[in-house]
């Protein structure tokens, strides 16, 4: 008798597992409503500002597309990540129409899940193809096909303190090179004993990322070779080395050790994206008209000083119930010169789109920075940066670069530590290694 | 099986008893029914698909077999290799440390001669229960390059420690931390153990003239052995599925030093999407913790 039982049960137990495996893909958008006259409801994942910008772009779409609501669930970044990846990685259940993704990410999630978005150009993204800076279009783009909408950006600035530069007697126009920083860094370390730069000097390499873009090449070449042993890079990361070698770096604890850093006046400057200046006069409101940027020094006198640090742009996953739409009110957004000024006006959200740099905004001074015209700096910059590659195998390639580091700040020879990271890659990724 | 009621016919009768016996085999599994389809939903299901990702690779966004590759790469991977090793430097390190910490102070704090015992109690287990969150933030405040530790040493005249870029010494706060946090819970469990030795066997050993701390060994360990195996099974299970400390604290730096196999696991998962592979961690630690737990179950000689 129990044996024909526990065979019903077994039977049960499965024909569940089989129920829950099976049940298949569920957009987590209403199902409701492929007339145009009935309410449809986008759902999209965003963070932080983003989700404001979004917000408010979705006002304005409204008045020409009433029938057409938005839901932005504001998630944490990294936690977009983990549940898009897993929405993914389960066939696209779950998955909102659109999400925000970081552009460094954009080429992964395509190479790892080529049927999980759809395809924009096939739906007519290319006329736009002029409107964005080339290097955002290689960024959102996989084999010239676009797969993300851009959005911000990140072009990089050294945003520093015009106190204490004062103080310790320098001028930021005449820093040019990395050498007039390192020169004019030790004289502010002595004068005000504040630090050049702030550097979470294990865990992350964003200087290092900036150097090597603005030096026109990354971790990867073009064809996709891993470059970390190129003569330029082991320069970058010998620049690094020397900075911290004469104490000019401040060691700090992930993205609040930068922030916190940055209000307390315990560094003289912080290179980062465009976007940071959200944050500064967010969380450093007691040293308003303190702040100024320049261009990343260049390496050698007259070199580039344009790169790109962070940025990103939307994608629509492939099982959204609501392409089109989501297209729709996608384009209004990444293409209307007005939203962009807002997002760039109330969130800090440095625009891509080319246009959105004749406005009044643009050129117009910033209090906060002393009257510097620091968009106008930054508008400028952008056509100058060249494009990063970042491949499949960037999550990879920068845990390795970080290890390199890492390496470097425990005394390895940065010539050495690249080599030995490359190797590493190379084992890791199948991919070939450029030799020099 | 008796028929109860002579004035029913017999077929009737005979179905009726049917009836019940049959309701009384089925209740027990429609009661067990509910968490039996959730584990196997939850639980069985996923170890199961599991094991089948761990023989198969991701290739343009859908799974292949691929045999025993993963395994293979396994074990030529420096990167896993390095992962092991760390976790086993802190397994070898930590849980004796902390076991033998926890003992002794579940000794103290079961001492007749100490006060406010309730407060010592709730203070030492207070870190099994604080928030993961709050407790890395506190802990790599404490042991930033300027943070409170650093501060001390210098105090009492010691140089500075850099506690989380040093290969050696990330290892050491990884275990620092830790420590802190599971002592407690296992001197809880060793203080309840404690209750059940008789009172005799002390009585008779101070008789025979043996110290405290002969008793310690002689009497208290042999008597708390099961529950000692019992710990030292947990805390190696926790040890190898390491991953809150060094995520939080290091991210597995300077230079993968404190790489953790489950941090590994996590980063192959979910930061370069190969899940197939991740899979296949998945069930070495599986079989790894398998191993470890039968090796001791034999070197402490308990058959039960």
């Amino acid at each position: 008798m129990f044996k024909r039982y526990w065979k019903w049960l077994v039977l049960i137990v499965a024909s569940a597992v089989m129920l829950a495996a099976c049940s298949g893909k569920q957009s987590s958008t209403d199902d409701k409503g492929e007339g145009s006259s009935e309410k449809i409801v986008l759902t999209a994942w965003a963070w932080n500002v983003n989700v404001g910008a979004l917000n408010e772009a979705m006002k304005e779409f409204q008045k020409s597309n009433p029938n057409i609501e938005l839901k932005v669930e504001d998630i944490g970044r990294l936690d977009v990540y983990d549940k898009l990846s897993t929405g993914l990685a389960a066939g696209g259940t779950g998955l909102p129409d659109i999400v925000l993704v970081e552009d460094d990410r954009i080429h992964g999630y395509v190479n790892a899940f080529p049927k999980g978005f759809v395809n924009l150009s096939e739906k007519g993204f290319d006329q736009y193809k002029d409107v964005f800076p080339t290097f955002k279009k290689d960024l959102t783009s996989v084999d010239g096909k676009f797969y993300a909408m851009p959005f911000d950006a990140g072009p990089t600035g050294m945003f520093y303190r015009t106190d204490l530069f004062e103080k310790a007697g320098v001028k930021a126009e005449d820093i040019e090179t990395w050498d007039d920083f390192l020169a004019a860094a030790k004289k502010i370390k002595e004068a005000t004993g504040a630090f050049a730069m702030p550097l979470d000097k294990f865990k992350d390499d964003p200087i290092f990322r900036m150097m090597l873009n603005q030096r026109g090449i990354y971790y990867f070449d073009q064809d996709g070779k891993i470059d970390l042993t190129n003569p330029k890079a082991v320069e970058a990361m010998e620049m690094l080395k020397k900075f911290d070698d004469a104490g000019l770096i401040k060691d700090v604890d992930g993205w609040n050790g930068v922030v916190s850093a940055t209000v307390d006046g315990s560094v003289a400057t912080v290179p980062f994206g465009a976007w940071y200046y959200g944050t500064i006069v967010d969380q450093a409101k007691d040293t308003n008209g303190k702040w100024g940027v320049f261009l990343l020094p260049a390496f050698e006198k007259g070199g580039n000083r344009a790169a790109n640090l962070g940025g990103s742009s939307w994608m629509i996953p492939a099982s959204s119930k609501h392409i089109d739409e989501a297209y729709k009110f996608l384009e209004f957004f990444s293409t209307t010169k007005d939203i962009q000024l807002m997002a760039m006006e109330k969130y800090g959200l440095f625009p891509s789109l080319a246009s959105a740099y004749d406005s009044e905004l643009f050129t117009s001074g910033v209090q906060f920075f002393g009257g510097q015209k620091i968009w106008e700096l930054f508008a400028n910059e952008m056509k100058d940066i060249p494009t990063a590659y970042y491949t499949n195998d960037y999550a990879v390639a920068l845990d390795e670069a970080i290890k390199a580091q890492a390496d470097v700040f425990n005394g390895k020879d940065p010539k050495k530590a690249l080599e030995e990271a490359a190797k590493r890659l190379k084992d890791r990724t199948k991919r070939e290694m450029n030799t020099y | 099986m008796v028929e109860v009621n002579s004035m029913t016919p017999k077929v009737e009768g005979h179905t009726k008893m049917k009836k019940h016996v049959w309701k009384k085999k089925i209740v027990p599994y429609i009661f067990i029914a509910p968490s039996v389809i959730l584990f196997s939903i939850f639980m069985l299901y996923p170890i199961g698909y599991s094991f089948v990702m761990s023989f198969q690779t991701s290739a343009g966004g859908e799974m292949t077999f691929n045999g025993l590759e993963n395994y293979k790469r396994l074990f030529n991977d420096d990167i896993f290799l390095k992962a092991l090793k760390n976790t086993f430097i802190i397994l070898a390190v930590q849980v004796p440390m902390m076991l033998f910490l926890a003992l002794i102070l579940a000794v103290l704090l079961h001492s007749s001669l100490l006060k406010w015992k309730a407060m010592f109690r709730v203070s030492f287990f207070l870190p099994a229960v604080t928030s993961l969150v709050a407790y890395s933030i506190i802990f790599s405040i404490m042991l930033m390059n300027d943070g409170l530790m650093n501060q001390l040493l210098e105090w009492i005249g010691i140089s500075s420690i850099p506690w989380l870029s040093h290969p050696f010494w990330a290892k050491v706060s990884l275990i620092l931390a830790m420590t802190w946090r599971w002592v407690g819970y296992n001197m809880v469990i060793y203080l309840a153990a404690l209750q059940n030795i008789s009172e005799d066997l002390y009585e008779a050993a101070s008789i025979d003239g043996a110290s405290k701390v002969r008793q310690f060994f002689s009497i208290t360990i042999p008597q708390l052995k099961p529950v000692i195996l019992f710990t030292a099974i947990l805390s190696t299970i926790g040890t190898l599925q390491l991953f809150d400390e060094p995520y939080t604290l290091t991210k597995g730096g300077p230079s993968d030093e404190t790489l953790t196999i489950g941090m590994y696991l996590y980063q192959t998962g979910f930061r370069y999407f190969d899940f197939g592979y991740a899979s296949t961690i998945a069930y070495v630690i599986v079989v790894l913790i398998a191993i470890l737990s039968f090796i001791q179950f034999k070197v402490s000689g308990d058959e039960r």
